[in-house]
């Protein structure tokens, strides 16, 4: 079953309260978890955003669609990266994302992707 | 030339040993063929051909030094014991049986049967599981390496553990059929392909052990099952219930074949969940319309399905039953008894299930809830559409 692991917040935000040297520590981290993750079989894909401030919201606005400048949620809250992992169940992905927690130290979100078959 | 996979993987680890080595030369000499094949002919003795190509690919692999310090490094724990003149048919059974391993993951049991056993190439498997082909490889890779390291090796399990590894077996097989059955429209064309390779080793499984009761009674289920499957969802992809489904549609093939065999052998063997699920299945698919269908049977069939293999979602397909045996409050009542019950917390089939009775019932709006709060725990879009609609249909 797939799982996408979240993280939320702002790169610019970690490099400040983290510091140099913690950036550099994670680029270390999250490769190394990369690694772990396709040596095991259970790597599906991974991305990084662009920081939120980049972002666009389109909006439904008179009738039409209107894009705007700017995430819809706040800066602080918006999506970082995620990655999609196959893993035999609930247990493991959670195993996979405390990983990241231990390390990031900020909340991870754990989604089921939609892959089940039917039951009928 | 995929039913030659586990007889030529089967020959070469007799003679070589090194399951995983022989087990990449047999896929190597099957991507060859799929090559060579088309544009030159099947050659007369397409199996000889297989053999000779994968023994020619794990010789070369053999000649580089590292592979040989590898070789030695295994070769202890590989030793095979010399058997005398083994035939294809133990070989294939020993091969299942190394695949579904007791130390391997659900997810690596698929795998590495699909690949060994059903001489899928692992791009093929990968694109029935949506994942990378490197991911795949990866998985079946370590899969191999996690059986060497277990000491599992290529010979019979011994007759004590013989059920315990059947019963993986036919769970490994059940839940490739599973992966597969869901609508045949667009991108999930790859994984309705597993069904049919799903029913493909079944049959193999039950020509080897004609004496095993659950082999037959999962191949029935199967195609008892899968003979819905015209029938099951709409052009659009939305699912259709058993009881709106137009039962012309059925496969009345596979619902003859499935018969036939649960005929042969209910009442031979003793009884097991398999054999009764597709008993139940069966009962269904001969009824000529919905409401012919025979529920008392079906409920008592249940009832024997509770006895020897107890569990919540039995329980939960049991009310149906008794909802229309004795309408649909005695049916909510037995629900009731799974509210709690720890192992329904994360399934939204206990909601399901209880809106459609409510619905019965005629209490719509409590129908309407049970629905809503299924629609957000199912993990099947299919199936979220169908219970959003099924709520949005009600006042």
């Amino acid at each position: 079953m797939k799982y996408m692991i979240m993280t939320f917040g702002s790169a610019e935000a970690g490099l400040e309260a983290m510091g140099r040297d913690w950036m550099l520590e994670m680029v270390q981290f999250m490769r190394a978890l990369d690694k772990d993750l396709k040596d095991s079989g259970e790597w599906v894909d991974a991305q990084g955003l662009a920081d939120g401030s980049q972002a666009k919201t389109v909006r439904f606005q008179n009738g039409i669609p209107v894009p705007t400048d700017g995430p819809f949620a706040e800066a602080k809250e918006a999506l970082v990266g995620y990655w999609i992992v196959d893993v035999e169940d609930e247990e493991r992905a959670i195993e996979i994302a405390s990983k990241i927690v231990a390390f990031v130290k900020q909340p991870i979100e754990v989604r089921r992707v939609m892959d089940a078959p039917p039951d009928f | 030339m995929r039913e030659l996979a586990p007889q030529v993987l089967g020959a070469l680890v007799r003679r070589y040993g090194q399951f995983d080595a022989c087990e990449d030369a047999v896929q190597e000499a099957l991507l060859a063929a799929a090559q060579k094949w088309p544009a030159e002919g099947v050659p007369d003795n397409p199996r000889s051909w297989l053999t000779t190509v994968a023994s020619r690919r794990l010789v070369d692999e053999w000649r580089s030094e590292s592979a040989r310090r590898r070789r030695e490094e295994t070769a202890a724990a590989l030793e095979l014991p010399v058997q005398s003149a083994p035939s294809d048919r133990d070989d294939t059974l020993t091969l299942l049986f190394l695949c579904c391993h007791p130390s391997l993951s659900a997810p690596s049991q698929l795998a590495l049967t699909l690949r060994a056993v059903g001489g899928l190439t692992t791009a093929e498997i990968a694109s029935a599981f949506l994942v990378p082909e490197s991911t795949m490889a990866q998985r079946i890779s370590r899969a191999k390496d996690r059986i060497r390291s277990a000491g599992a090796t290529f010979t019979m399990p011994p007759a004590s553990e013989r059920g315990d590894r059947l019963r993986v077996v036919l769970q490994v097989l059940y839940l490739v059929f599973n992966e597969g059955y869901t609508s045949s429209s667009g991108p999930d064309l790859n994984r309705a392909d597993l069904t049919a390779e799903a029913i493909r080793l079944a049959r193999m499984l039950h020509e080897l052990v004609p004496e095993e009761g659950e082999a037959a009674g999962l191949l029935a289920l199967m195609l008892l099952t899968d003979a819905r499957r015209a029938a099951r969802t709409t052009a659009g992809g939305s699912i259709v219930p058993l009881d709106e489904q137009d039962r012309r549609l059925w496969n009345s093939n596979q619902i003859e074949e499935g018969v036939a065999i649960l005929t042969r052998t209910l009442g031979r063997v003793p009884v097991g969940p398999y054999q009764m699920q597709a008993a139940i299945a069966a009962v269904h698919d001969e009824a000529p319309s919905a409401k012919d269908t025979d529920w008392p049977q079906i409920l008592a069939l249940y009832e024997v399905l509770e006895r020897i293999s107890p569990g919540p979602v039995v329980t939960l397909n049991r009310a149906v039953a008794l909802a229309m045996v004795s309408g649909p409050r005695a049916g909510l009542a037995l629900l009731g008894t799974l509210d709690g019950d720890g192992r329904m917390a994360h399934t939204h089939r206990l909601e399901s299930v209880r809106g459609h009775l409510l619905e019965q019932a005629g209490d719509l709006v409590a129908a309407r809830e049970s629905y809503r709060k299924a629609a957000r725990m199912t993990a099947s879009i299919p199936e979220q559409r169908y219970l959003a609609l099924r709520a949005a249909h009600l006042p």
